[in-house]
């Protein structure tokens, strides 16, 4: 025992001190640190902030670019539009006037253009709009003296000569370069001046895109047809006023990280895969809660803040979380707000009756379900000469491998239950869904299927002609565990048929470029809205839009096109409805795709936070909802007691094991020192 | 062809170190260290563990064709019925969806998300994990003794030019380069082995030539060298024989290394690809699984212990070896 | 000194030359930079324009040898451009990422140095007793498990089961002390095995040699030969490895970031690899390369003074 004291007291005995300091300062680093998980600054759960996750970097914050919904959620928050969707009414969606000062004014008109060497009239509509009075960009260093200017209408063109910048790479230019009248022409030449070097051409006049010279709040688009989605387009950040200012003093790289709006956040902190902090801009302009909403909505208390300004937190904190583990843990242990029901926390949030478990419950969490106006499909290649084509041969073999597809149990084993099975294009919730439709080639049905398969021409999955079994080659991305599991499924519910499937998985980029390129016999694809009109869906199966456009199967049925032609521009009624239906009717017949399922997402928020409706197109949530701070805190503080036992337990065996260790080397040691001289080890 | 060479390896392993074995009885030195080794019983029996693991893999590389696909002997023996979806070890219905299912066939390790077997799966991760340990050392050795030799034995300009190579690949870290080299070469087995093998024949080259330093100027080898005996017979016959030794003690400690790298390579998404069966796969899909609630849990521990079970006997055995070997080189 | 540290540093030079042309050679000369752009631009089916403009941005579009000579310079230089998925300045990036790493880091390599250490010679001491018999089967059994399920099982205990520490994220400052603690930890305990394991054997070693036994035979007490004797001389291999890793406390561990959210080098790495991003791949490869070097110099340097027997030449 005195041993021991001497030997410690030693100061060659300085490193197991300096080891035990170091345990006793990490310790005291723990309880310092307030025994406390809480992974924010201290205090800031108690402000009105309000908690959510991203799980990857915004690429860019540039709206003439941004086309992810994770990075339109920060950007249509600082900024705004003409329009804004409504937040509380459902189906039909209500536009509302957001910088807009009045609905814009739809007359026709004429004008004329040069087409080979010859001057053209032609008809066609000019809308006219104004904005209002008052906005002001948010204050930022590119203005003079860092105070933020008046928007004016000059603003929202300047996003337009954007648009049609090629150094901008805007997703969205399509939409508009042949409707536009003169876009075209104005983007091609400011194509040939970057060839030669020069930068584009932003006061060139175009015809489309005319300012009033007596009110600086007017602008005038003048199209070429009628195109009543361009008040969606109106509604989305791409045509938001942008500051010239901005752009010139931060260039474009500087713009992505950078945001100059007008909106009611701005902002303020960007930490690269930390966090990101937008804060009310002081400057904004007046905006108000919604004060009537769609039935129930009040019942369900979302009308308690009609009528109070926008928006109703201080601040929105984007925290940085890679794993959905990790988010899921935040989450139960409060420090998230809201999450996602997915694939890995399904079983502990549900019951069996698909409602949610008592364990949520108590802690009181709420559910919203919501359906996404997406469409998850395989298409075939109608140019491959075995799977493609027009004739009622390959028409039956595409029908029964449909009718081989159960895309129930797509949903149960990857959706968990979340999900529609398709039976067309158009999802719920947009005009042209008809609920009680069911297409006969997606009700499941092997039996048919191998009937069909037969009446093609390959009975039994055998093709006459080689003896072998027909092969379908099936390109993929799937290079993640989760995606082999979808691919096995496809696989395995095709060759009960008699089919052969080979998959091949490629690279991401590399299969993107075989899409585009046709290289393919059968994907696997989705797409969802960009706005809420059955056209934004139908148009895919529109013959002149194939490669390089968003018809990756090529298919092209003459009737079809003429169809959609009558129909892109009609007001919804039932005569769009009448025609939407033929359409239906022939490319279910044809078979060019096999639509899979429109998905749904189902949320989890505490009862803290509040006004919360998910908008399956609006990305601007943000502003609408309120939580309560002094709820939260004392939610986070009764489930986050660190508990102590496990390694005080763990010390306290170690010390009891190490104690016979400790005696046998000191009687060894005594045993020698007492022999001597004598000793022979 | 891909397929045929990886077949082949086990094989070749296997047989390689037969014929080892036999060969060395003969000699006294080799005969001295089995009849040590032979002693330790840890060290025999961390032997039967690699011999059953080799086995298994062996088992996996001989295989026929049925119905276009190749079926092995692992197949025949072990494939089960593939279930919808997960399930626990011997249950009998599915898990992880929203109305269970009725299972199949009893499964002893359960199913994961596809449905397949784990204890299959497990079985069919040891010839993978042999291929990538037991490859890549055929890459690794003949490089490596073959620099090392001529850079210790001829010294000098050769001596400096093979210096300046493994001084530059040894200047990147080895796990930066690996992962470069995986995300230029994409995902694959060979294509693993062949970046593992550039990645680690710098340190056994190291060893070689240390050791050919250390062989070169000994009485036997001035002595042949006087009488005017060839280079490459002298390197074959009186310095090769020396290496031998030190060569198989880093080659089976290096083993679980290289084994290990496959799984943390996997998981980085840069290893074999999705579709062949690995430990490592079977561990990065296991990330997801381990926040369920009830937690899936089969999957990764299954996966981990085997791996767990190969590397600790390959320490174990390499330890008792070098004891058994070179009582000198013994560290404890 | 100053001679042989400056002759170091010349050699150096080639060394780096050699790791510049391999990783040009590996990254430019086998990849497509075309796919490269599609992964990078945002719209659903860009422009052949499109395309072509960011080739232009970041420079793909030159022929291989004017590339090859921009690469160059620009390594050496230490600009290391722009990444290709984000487009902001690599150099800006890794100087943020910095702080992170070596947060986390030092506290772990300081924390695994004092543990490794004193728990070899803990077995030292204790030789020939069940406690050493234990404690190296252990070590060995704790080599052998992957880092992965440390990492995995070790923030589902010390995170979700015990709320000690944040499960993951950072900030910056003070705050950064809670969410480097449980990495650290994890760190220390991954790397525990195989180093006890090796600093122990080093030590016995020591403590087999003859000058030991003399002291032992004049009588001096056992723990006085262990912290006086064996330690300074079992200090010349352990300071070996342990001053060659000290550099990569910059690089930082990669799986250790990724896992728990620390913006530091080694999560950027993990982000490049997953976004394909070669830009920040070669600038890491490079900076590893030059750490790694620096630290092989520092070691022999270090000898040097540890050892009076080793004469710089």
């Amino acid at each position: 025992m005195t041993h021991c004291i001497r030997a410690l007291c030693r100061v060659r005995a300085w490193l197991p001190i300096a080891s035990l300091v170091t345990i006793a300062a990490v310790l005291a680093g723990i309880l310092l640190a307030g025994c406390s998980n809480n992974p924010y600054p201290p205090g800031e759960t108690a402000r009105k902030v309000l908690y959510r996750a991203i799980s990857d970097d915004p690429r860019t914050l540039d709206p003439s670019v941004s086309y992810t919904v994770s990075e339109g959620a920060i950007i249509d928050v600082i900024y705004p539009a003409y329009f804004r969707y409504h937040y509380l009414k459902r189906a039909p969606f209500v536009l509302e006037l957001n910088l807009g000062a009045q609905q814009p004014v739809r007359t026709p008109c004429t004008f004329t253009e040069m087409r080979n060497g010859k001057r053209v009239v032609r008809r066609g509509e000019l809308w006219t709009f104004r904005i209002r009075r008052g906005v002001r960009f948010q204050d930022d260093p590119c203005f003079p003296h860092g105070k933020g200017r008046e928007v004016t209408a000059a603003d929202i063109i300047y996003s337009f000569r954007r648009m049609a910048d090629p150094s901008v790479p805007c997703p969205v230019r399509s939409f508009f370069q042949d409707k536009v009248v003169g876009m075209d022409e104005y983007v091609a030449s400011n194509v040939r001046r970057m060839q030669r070097g020069q930068p584009a051409d932003y006061h060139r006049p175009v015809q489309g895109l005319q300012l009033d010279p007596h009110d600086p709040y007017t602008f005038r688009i003048l199209l070429n047809q009628p195109y009543p989605q361009l008040r969606y387009l109106m509604a989305m950040h791409f045509t938001t006023p942008q500051a010239h200012e901005a752009v010139e003093y931060y260039g474009a790289a500087g713009l992505a990280r950078h945001p100059v709006g007008c909106g009611p956040f701005v902002l303020a902190e960007y930490k690269p895969r930390q966090r990101i902090v937008l804060r009310k801009n002081p400057s904004r302009y007046p905006e108000y809660y919604p004060t009537e909403g769609a039935s129930g909505d009040r019942e369900a208390g979302l009308l308690a803040d009609a009528g109070r300004q926008l928006p109703l937190v201080d601040e929105v904190v984007y925290t940085y979380i890679r794993e959905d583990i990790t988010g899921w843990n935040l989450f139960l242990q409060g420090y998230q707000d809201s999450w996602g029901v997915t694939q890995t926390n399904y079983q502990q949030v549900m019951s069996r009756q698909g409602e949610l478990s008592p364990e949520m419950r108590r802690r009181r969490i709420r559910m919203f379900r919501d359906v996404s106006p997406n469409i998850m499909y395989f298409a075939f290649n109608m140019r491959d000469p075995v799977f493609g084509g027009y004739t009622p041969q390959k028409r039956k073999l595409r029908q029964a491998i449909s009718l081989a597809i159960d895309a129930n149990a797509f949903i149960d084993l990857f959706s968990q239950g979340m999900g529609r099975p398709a039976q067309f294009l158009i999802p719920p919730g947009i005009f042209g869904y008809d609920p009680a439709y069911r297409n006969p080639y997606r009700q499941y049905n092997p039996q048919r299927a191998k009937q069909l398969l037969a009446e093609a021409g390959y009975p039994g999955g055998i093709d006459p002609k080689t003896g072998e079994r027909l092969v379908l080659h099936y390109d993929n991305a799937a290079t993640t565990a989760a995606g082999r599991q979808f691919v096995s499924l496809v696989q395995k519910q095709i060759e009960a048929i008699g089919i052969k499937v080979e998959s091949r998985s490629y690279r991401d980029l590399v299969w993107q470029q075989r899409v585009d390129n046709g290289e393919f016999q059968f994907i696997n694809y989705g797409w969802l809205a960009d706005y809420p009109d059955p056209e934004n869906f139908v148009f895919l199966l529109y013959g002149p839009n194939k490669r390089p456009g968003p018809n990756s199967a090529a298919y092209n049925s003459p009737e079809y096109n003429r169809l959609f032609e009558q129909m892109r521009a009609m007001d919804d009624g039932p005569q769009r409805l009448a025609i939407i239906k033929r359409m239906r009717d022939i490319a279910v017949e044809d078979c060019p795709w096999i639509f899979l399922q429109h998905d749904e997402s189902l949320g989890l928020a505490y009862h803290w936070l509040h006004n919360i409706k998910p908008h399956p197109v609006a990305n601007d949530s943000a502003k609408y909802l309120r939580v309560d701070p002094a709820e939260r805190v004392r939610a986070q503080l009764a489930w986050n007691k660190p508990d102590f036992r496990p390694p005080i337990v763990l010390a306290l065996f170690m010390l009891v094991t190490g104690v016979p260790a400790v005696r046998t080397v000191r009687r060894r040691r005594n045993r020698r020192i007492r022999v001597g001289n004598q000793e022979a080890r | 062809m891909h397929s045929f060479l990886l077949n082949a390896v086990p094989v070749v392993v296997v047989g390689l170190l037969v014929a080892a074995v036999l060969r060395a009885r003969r000699e006294p030195l080799w005969a001295e260290a089995f009849r040590r080794l032979r002693r330790n019983r840890v060290a025999m029996v961390a032997l039967c563990v690699i011999g059953i693991y080799g086995l298994i893999g062996f088992m996996d590389s001989i295989g026929w064709q049925r119905d276009d696909a190749r079926v092995t002997v692992i197949d025949w023996l072990f494939q089960r019925p593939r279930e919808r979806t997960y399930s626990a070890p011997l249950a009998t219905m599915t898990t992880g969806e929203p109305r269970p299912h009725k299972l199949l066939g009893r499964h002893l390790l359960g199913t994961d998300g596809v449905g397949d077997d784990v204890l299959y799966l497990t079985l069919k991760g040891v010839r993978t994990g042999l291929i990538v340990g037991g490859f890549t050392s055929l890459i690794v050795t003949p490089l490596a003794l073959l620099f090392g030799m001529l850079a210790g034995y001829f010294g000098r300009r050769v001596d400096d030019v093979v210096q300046y190579i493994y001084t530059v690949l040894d200047s990147i870290p080895g796990i930066l380069l690996l992962i470069a080299l995986m995300m230029v070469l994409g995902r694959g087995l060979v294509q693993l082995c062949v970046a593992l093998g550039v990645t680690s024949w710098v340190g056994l080259c190291r060893l070689m030539r240390g050791e050919t330093l250390k062989h070169r100027d000994r009485e036997y080898v001035r002595a042949a060298r006087a009488l005017g005996v060839g280079h490459a017979r002298i390197l074959a016959r009186h310095i090769l024989p020396n290496l031998l030794p030190v060569l198989i003690i880093q080659v089976t400690l290096g083993f679980s290394g290289l084994v290990l790298a496959e799984a943390i390579l996997s998981y980085l998404q840069l290893g074999v690809e999705a579709g062949v069966g690995s430990w490592g796969n079977m561990i990065d899909a296991a990330r997801m699984e381990l926040a369920r609630e009830p937690i899936i849990w089969w999957n990764l521990v299954s996966a981990s212990t085997a791996l767990f079970i190969l590397v600790l006997a390959f320490n174990l055995f390499g330890d008792a070896l070098r004891d058994a070997i070179d009582p000198r080189l013994r560290s404890s | 000194m100053l001679r042989y540290v400056v002759r170091r540093v010349l050699y150096a030079v080639p060394i780096l030359l050699g790791v510049s042309i391999v990783t040009f050679v590996l990254f430019y000369a086998t990849s497509s930079p075309e796919q490269m752009a599609r992964r990078n631009l945002s719209a659903k089916n860009p422009t052949k324009e499109q395309i072509q403009e960011w080739l232009h941005v970041h420079g793909y579009d030159k022929p291989l040898a004017v590339q090859f000579r921009k690469h160059m310079t620009e390594l050496f230089l230490f600009r290391f451009g722009k990444s290709d998925t984000t487009g902001e300045s690599i150099g800006a990036r890794m100087r943020a990422g910095m702080g992170p790493s070596l947060a986390v880091a030092s506290l772990a390599f300081i924390a695994a140095l004092l543990t490794d250490i004193t728990f070899a010679l803990v077995l030292a001491y204790f030789r020939g007793t069940y406690v050493d018999l234990w404690g190296t089967f252990q070590c060995v059994l704790l080599m052998s498990i992957t880092a992965l399920v440390y990492i995995m099982g070790g923030q589902f205990v010390l995170g979700k089961v015990l709320k000690y520490f944040p499960l993951a994220g950072y900030q910056s400052g003070l705050h950064a002390w809670k969410f480097v603690l449980m990495p650290a930890i994890i760190g220390v305990v991954s790397g525990f095995g195989s180093s006890v394991r090796f600093y122990r054997t080093v030590m016995l070693e020591e403590m087999n040699q003859d000058y030991v036994r003399t002291a032992r035979a004049k009588g001096v007490s056992e723990s006085a030969i262990l912290f006086k004797h064996v330690l300074k001389n079992a200090s010349i291999p352990i300071l070996t490895s342990v001053v060659l890793s000290i550099p990569f406390l910059l690089t930082g561990s990669l799986l250790l970031e990724s896992f728990f959210g620390i913006p530091g080098l080694g999560s950027l790495t993990v982000d490049a690899i997953n976004g394909q991003d070669f830009a920040v791949v070669r600038a890491m490869v490079f900076l590893g390369t030059a750490l790694y070097i620096i630290g092989a110099i520092l070691t022999d340097i270090s000898y040097a003074l540890v050892d009076p027997r080793v004469r710089l030449e």
